[in-house]
């Protein structure tokens, strides 16, 4: 007790300070700093770490996002044109308003890098073996770049005179335009790797390739379109041969009505090119336009820019008309049973057929490989399939990617294919072929299918490898206010119809990171200080990452449960998760 | 300078011109437009103040105890639930004998909900060890908030500043406001017995045997007990500085009187009036302005009512089961006096009913009529 003035004023007062007092004894909780998975980045074929990226970008750390891209994948700017973002549809903030505009983030950064040169190549220390690999798609490149950074030599042989395959040739610039590719693909040519194009390549290639390569990664995607066996098929033009043109040449104008045969992304490009070359396209497509495999904003797009789409439409022939074609089509409707994929059966009404008359026929319904050797065998022990390639090692080992063995054809998904593919070379060469699949498991992102180059390169260090993925449920959402996704600026469907540059402008960096801000960053400590705030005994400590003085805290819990995002759990004293 | 001033923002006023540091609140009407005020001159650059928005009457005290306990001049504001709300704290900040000065605006508890006069609220924390003055109008609002920091850090207890609900909080008066000089004469800057140092640290409010409890309680006694003489040197200056003092009571025309009305609050304006009205009828009646409830100035009393036959307490107040509460608080300052008023009680004006003049010449009337006083409180215009 202390009397602090003449007048009476008595008052207890301790003799040392309150920190003489260390609370923490109290504890038998304890609170931890974890780093979950975001559904985004569990959804992402990639990998990427999503909320970290956001994170980066709503601070404007551009350099910090990109090289928090680059880790996982090295197509930043362009997987921001051309990805379909299954990372938004797994979004959690789309069960408050809507889900964050993560494409248009990595685009943004993406675009950052061109437009800052900032070109980052750390070189790893070769380790003396060198792979083959076979195409310079997105596969074959991603599993170039991987492999380079696991200290492989790489050579790429391309069949064209430029590298890119179908990021190059199969996807129209407005969509991707050329200066994104090419900046992209010096990146890793820049970090050592040949790119020997207008090499043809043949089986015989694989017979010698164990004079110089250690492994072979084949990754040249489908070279044979499908054929749709109807009289007059010859009269249609391929589709991708067209596409490929387009992209060489200088497109020229074509008039009057073209048909598009098929309901896939290609299909959908080839029309949005012949609109921009003054042609009027209509898709021919046997079921309804909610069962094309074409992505939905891509069909909306292109109906907006005037593609019509005739469904439940089958052409039997095409014919010649004088100068122009005549397609026969069979009127189809939707059946009761379903198809072995889960998509609505459909059956020819009988009698129902009608002409359409056109000026040419693109046929657009898939493609194949277009050699034996390009496709892996399958059932031998010495065969393993993996979810994005297949690693054959019977004599030198050779893994198939990309589409070739791919169930879903997307840009993302050759590059997850590129990824794996390099990770299973270097366990093959490290811990040996039983422990492939192993070893992969360890690298998932969450349960999987992404794997992480971060956890692969560094598995005690890495902050990928939370087993669980942060539910809605997880978010305290008493710290989030609605807020409006940010409108991204389109060009208007009229003046799309005359140009193949890309229709949408760069958003400004303001608005991005507002946008990038969001982000509930699910399952990462972003440093909002919440905890720090809360506690009572202010235990949680500022620094290069929030820690905790385990002196002070009590395991009251009050910091878990302020936490907005799922990076703190609460586990009980000396029954450490690991996590 | 006289302004035409909202009761509430005489308050606001005086806490500007006395220079606090900090200022915590959580509004709650009739209040709020005390601390609207405050927030506007702290947004302005007028006041330069920590305003620390909280989100409860609890937290609000809580801040500024924290705020006092680190030396620097306090201020918050609230009304009926919100001081219910804060009542466990009130007990720590004359506990530890923090300066803090509130305003406290009377307003009615719920249920039923209603916001308008009513001094239960603030009564019903008389024995929190706080000081409490209860002011007439917008004027003594404002020259009591000023001498509430004197009166505070001198002694170490917390003041309440009381007002009635929109009768006075929400009325325009004119109001003389000083200028920040005369006002920086009368109340220098905080000089804190006793704060919180980072250099040096300890903490307060330590756990205290029973050997040593009863002193410290000992302590705050003695602190209320040297509060008239204090407050009486306080008022001196003020007077010097600003001409104008008020007293812990105030009588009016009570040493020839057989009757006086004992009053607090603005009832006391009307009643001045009602005393002149029948003053010139010829009857022999006094006022009574009750202004300092704790300590109660029980000296004063005895010395105005121990001659008078009769005294008639209006609260505007009850404690249910035992009646008006400042006619309990006159009865026992008066009990062991050997001539002694006989102590009718009336309870009026609840929940903001209107106490008008004609109230009270009823109560005059039925305590001139009645020759001893009822066992209990009788209440006052009721209609059923």
């Amino acid at each position: 007790m202390f009397k602090f003035a003449d007048d009476p004023l008595r008052f207890s007062r301790s003799s040392i300070s309150s920190r003489g007092n260390k609370t923490g004894s109290w504890r038998y909780l304890k609170p931890v700093f974890v780093k979950r998975t975001a559904p985004c980045s569990a959804a992402c074929p990639a990998g990427a770490d999503i909320p970290a990226i956001a994170h980066l970008t709503s601070h404007g750390r551009y350099k910090e996002a990109l090289d928090t891209i680059l880790r996982e994948n090295p197509f930043a700017a362009t997987c921001g044109h051309v990805c379909f973002h299954p990372c938004e549809h797994a979004c959690n903030r789309s069960q408050l308003d809507d889900p964050l505009a993560i494409n248009a983030i990595e685009r943004h950064v993406g675009n950052w890098a061109i437009r800052e040169k900032y070109q980052p190549v750390e070189k790893s220390p070769p380790n003396g073996r060198r792979v083959a690999v076979i195409g310079s798609g997105p596969s074959g490149l991603a599993a170039a770049y991987f492999l380079s950074r696991l200290g492989y030599g790489c050579d790429i042989y391309e069949s064209e005179k430029e590298p890119g395959g179908l990021l190059r040739w199969g996807i129209p610039a407005y969509r991707l335009p050329l200066d994104v590719l090419t900046f992209e693909i010096d990146r890793i040519r820049k970090r050592g790797i040949n790119i020997l194009c207008d090499q043809k390549i043949s089986e015989s290639f694989l017979n010698t390739a164990a004079k110089q390569y250690q492994a072979v990664f084949v990754g040249c995607g489908h070279g044979r379109p499908v054929q749709m066996q109807i009289p007059g098929e010859d009269l249609a033009l391929d589709g991708l041969a067209f596409l490929k043109d387009v992209r060489k040449g200088h497109p020229s104008p074509l008039k009057g009505v073209s048909a598009v045969i098929g309901g896939g992304n290609s299909a959908i490009d080839i029309s949005r090119s012949l609109v921009r070359m003054g042609s009027a396209p209509i898709v021919l497509y046997r079921r309804r336009i909610q069962d094309m495999p074409a992505y939905d904003p891509e069909i909306k797009l292109a109906q907006q820019e005037g593609v019509r789409i005739k469904e439940l439409t089958l052409p039997l022939a095409i014919e010649r008309h004088s100068d122009s074609l005549l397609v026969r089509l069979q009127k189809m409707r939707v059946d009761d049973r379903k198809t072995d994929h889960g998509r609505s059966r459909v059956t020819p009404i009988v009698g129902k057929q009608e002409t359409l008359q056109v000026a040419r026929v693109f046929r657009a319904i898939g493609a194949v490989p277009e050699a034996s050797w390009q496709q892996p065998g399958i059932g031998s022990e010495s065969v393993l399939e993996l979810s994005h390639c297949t690693f054959t090692a019977d004599g030198l080992p050779i893994v198939h990617g990309g589409d070739l063995v791919n169930q879903t054809l997307s840009v993302s998904d050759a590059i997850a294919s590129g990824k794996q593919a390099a990770m299973a070379i270097d366990i093959y060469f490290h811990k040996g072929w039983a422990s492939i699949e192993a070893e992969l498991a360890a690298c998932r992102v969450a349960q999987g299918p992404a794997l992480s180059m971060e956890t692969y390169c560094d598995p005690e260090k890495s902050s990928r490898r939370h087993p669980q993925i942060v539910d809605f449920k997880d978010i305290n959402t008493a710290y989030f206010p609605t807020s409006e996704r940010i409108a991204l600026d389109l060009d208007h469907p009229v003046d799309r119809r005359i140009s193949f540059s890309d229709y949408r402008p760069d958003t400004s960096s303001g608005a991005l990171s507002q946008e990038a801000a969001r982000c509930f960053n699910c399952g990462m400590c972003n440093a909002c200080d919440n905890c720090r705030l809360f506690c009572p005994e202010t235990a949680v400590c500022e620094g290069e990452a929030r820690s905790i003085d385990m002196d002070y805290c009590k395991g009251c819990g009050i910091c878990v449960e302020e936490c907005p995002r799922s990076a703190m759990v609460l586990e009980e004293e000396g029954h450490e998760t690991g996590s | 300078m006289r302004q035409v001033l909202e009761g509430s923002h005489a308050v606001s006023e005086a806490v500007r011109l006395a220079r606090v540091q900090v200022i915590s609140a959580y509004p709650i009407t009739p209040q709020t437009h005390i601390v609207e005020a405050i927030s506007e001159h702290c947004a302005s650059g007028k006041l330069p103040a920590k305003f620390l928005c909280v989100e409860s009457e609890h937290s609000a005290m809580a801040a500024v105890i924290g705020a006092a306990s680190g030396g620097v001049r306090t201020f918050t504001a609230t009304s009926g639930q919100g001081l219910a709300y804060m009542h466990e704290l009130l007990h720590w900040a004359s506990g530890a004998r923090l300066p803090i000065v509130m305003a406290e605006v009377n307003r009615a508890l719920a249920p039923g909900w209603n916001i308008w006069v009513d001094q239960t609220d603030s009564l019903s924390q008389r024995d929190t060890g706080w000081i409490q003055l209860y002011c007439e109008d917008s004027q003594e609002v404002f020259d009591t908030t000023l001498m509430a920091y004197g009166i505070a850090e001198q002694v170490n207890l917390p003041v309440m500043v009381i007002l009635d609900a929109f009768f006075l909080s929400h009325t325009y008066e004119p109001v003389d406001i000083p200028e920040q000089e005369r006002v920086d004469r009368f109340l220098p800057p905080i000089k804190p017995k006793f704060m919180l140092d980072t250099n040096e640290p300890y903490a307060l409010g330590q756990m205290v045997a029973p050997g040593e409890y009863m002193e410290m309680r000992h302590d705050i006694q003695q602190a209320m007990d040297k509060v008239p003489e204090r407050l009486e040197r306080i008022e001196q200056a003020f007077e010097g500085a600003f001409g104008r003092r008020y007293g812990t009571v105030e009588a009016v025309s009570c040493d020839d009187a057989d009757i006086v009305l004992v009053v607090s609050g603005t009832v006391s304006s009307t009643c001045r009036q009602v005393l002149a009205d029948l003053r010139s009828q010829g009857e022999r009646v006094g006022m009574l302005k009750i202004k300092m409830l704790r300590p109660f100035p029980a000296d004063a009393i005895c010395h105005t009512l121990g001659h008078v036959e009769k005294c008639a307490v209006v609260d505007r107040n009850c404690s249910f089961g035992a009646g008006g509460i400042f006619a309990q608080e006159v009865r026992s300052a008066l009990c062991n006096l050997q001539d002694r008023p006989l102590v009718f009680s009336y309870i009026a004006g609840l929940g903001g009913r209107d106490i008008t003049g004609d109230t009270l010449m009823d109560i005059y009337g039925k305590t001139r009529d009645t020759d001893r006083p009822p066992k209990q409180s009788e209440w006052i215009g009721m209609t059923s």
